[in-house]
């Protein structure tokens, strides 16, 4: 089944056109990789998705309920409703820093699915043991190290129960020690068949984890492909010489 | 002793006044200011204009012409000025909200540019409306930046109310001058600095307390 479905994505920031003419499909399940050079339109892609960006033409369907349809919004209210589908984790994981890490996690299923508190609680403690953070239950973002917080940011978007997790560049701004905790809990989520689409420059991720590998540049998507076939056996020239210069 | 006793006892005709006028100004501007600060960072460029024309003209002319202004100057309007004369002082309350709302204005709106843009973008992939993102991630984290600037402000009001002996008012000052010039002894300027010593102190540990507990 197909969960996300995009095509034609169209988006210009004033005349710099960043995504030309993006196409692919997440089927449930995949683990999608976005790579390519900086500056290619991966963040940008991503933040289309779940209308943290507005495309300027294009579709845009997540579950079959379209968000963007030729380029035309649905409403506000569907438009909300169809992104609560998905959960986001950003670079800098945006922990709410006036709340404990059980406060950011209890806070959105109060507040917007209506959870009895003892309920979220419970739901809190099993994701919290989950990443290994059980301990931290009552301390302040402040106190956590990066991969810490980028942890409990992952737990904070399970709390929703979604249906797919958006990862951009989770472990960019974290050292390569804090990065391999981090990527452990991503690798377990692939394993529990989560869909996840991820942005990233962890080559070792996309290749080892990831179902499917999108090669991204200048607007467009390059090359769609497995690991082994982007990877190891590049189709296009542009392909090849990214991976020949960054392993 | 029993002079000064018999001061404070006379000075506490007055400090009502002063305590009153500060208490109705902070209950009133703080939201007000608060409401303010969101309407300055509007979609709407009408609504930011007159936000930022209202507070240019509050911060940019004395209190103290503003009180003659309102308590003086409003009569004399054509046609409706004769209704919107009022007393003296739901006069000094009105200038002192209108005054301070803008002030207090301006430092939300300094603490709303420190909350970073990622903590919107945070709520908004979690499902919180734009009202619960207000609520309960915005001003929280906004509050704790505010909140010195505020106690400051705060602080500077309770010497502000002085001013409106001008206009009549009898509050702490006004009771004070009116004992020196009967008993000619300057002990009353004393016991009223005491007053406004006392009454900023108080103030003073009350934020103390409440940055604590806004801490994070």
């Amino acid at each position: 089944m197909e969960l996300i479905s995009v095509s034609g994505l169209k988006k210009t920031f004033d005349t710099l056109e960043v995504l030309t003419d993006i196409n692919f499909t997440v089927c449930q399940g995949e683990t999608i990789a976005v790579i390519g050079p900086s500056g290619a339109g991966k963040s940008t892609m991503l933040r289309c998705l779940i209308n943290l960006e507005k495309a300027d033409g294009g579709t845009i369907a997540i579950e079959g309920e379209p968000l963007i349809k030729n380029g035309v919004y649905v409403e506000d209210k569907v438009a909300r409703h169809v992104c609560r589908k998905m959960g986001m984790v950003f670079q800098n994981f945006h922990l709410f820093p006036h709340l404990t890490v059980l406060g950011n996690l209890i806070e959105a299923p109060i507040a917007v699915s209506k959870l009895p508190k003892a309920k979220a609680i419970e739901r809190a403690e099993g994701l919290l043991g989950k990443v290994g953070l059980l301990d931290k239950r009552d301390a302040y973002p402040s106190a956590l190290s990066g991969g810490q917080k980028q942890r409990v940011a992952i737990a904070r978007a399970l709390m929703m129960q979604p249906d797919i997790l958006l990862f951009d560049e989770p472990t960019s701004s974290l050292d390569p020690l804090l990065t391999g905790e981090v990527l452990g809990v991503m690798k377990e989520l692939a394993r529990e068949h989560m869909t996840m689409v991820v942005v990233t420059h962890e080559m070792g991720f996309a290749r080892e984890v990831a179902d499917r590998v999108l090669f991204m540049a200048d607007g467009v998507i390059m090359a769609d492909g497995t690991p082994e076939e982007i990877f190891d056996h590049p189709k296009q020239q542009r392909v090849a010489q990214f991976i020949a210069s960054i392993l | 002793m029993a002079y000064i006793w018999m001061l404070i006892k006379s000075l506490m005709a007055g400090a009502k006044y002063t305590l009153g006028l500060f208490a109705i100004t902070a209950v009133i501007s703080l939201p007000l200011g608060l409401m303010l600060s969101f309407l300055r960072g509007s979609k709407s460029r009408v609504v930011r204009g007159l936000v930022s024309g209202y507070v240019w003209l509050m911060r940019g002319t004395p209190l103290m012409l503003q009180l003659c202004f309102f308590y003086y100057g409003l009569a004399f309007i054509p046609y409706i000025g004769p209704y919107l004369a009022m007393g003296r002082f739901p006069a000094a309350c009105l200038t002192f909200i209108l005054n301070y709302a803008a002030y207090f204005c301006e430092i939300f709106r300094g603490g709303l540019i420190a909350v970073d843009r990622g903590q919107y973008e945070a709520a908004r992939v979690l499902g919180l409306s734009r009202w619960q993102t207000t609520w309960r991630i915005v001003v929280p984290q906004m509050l704790r930046v505010s909140l010195p600037p505020i106690s400051n402000e705060c602080i500077t009001l309770v010497k502000d109310t002085a001013l409106v002996v001008s206009i009549g008012v009898t509050d702490l000052l006004f009771f004070a001058k009116a004992a020196v010039n009967r008993d000619v002894n300057a002990t009353a300027f004393v016991v009223a600095a005491a007053f406004y010593l006392l009454m900023t102190f108080g103030l003073t540990r009350l934020f103390g307390w409440l940055e604590k507990k806004l801490s994070y």
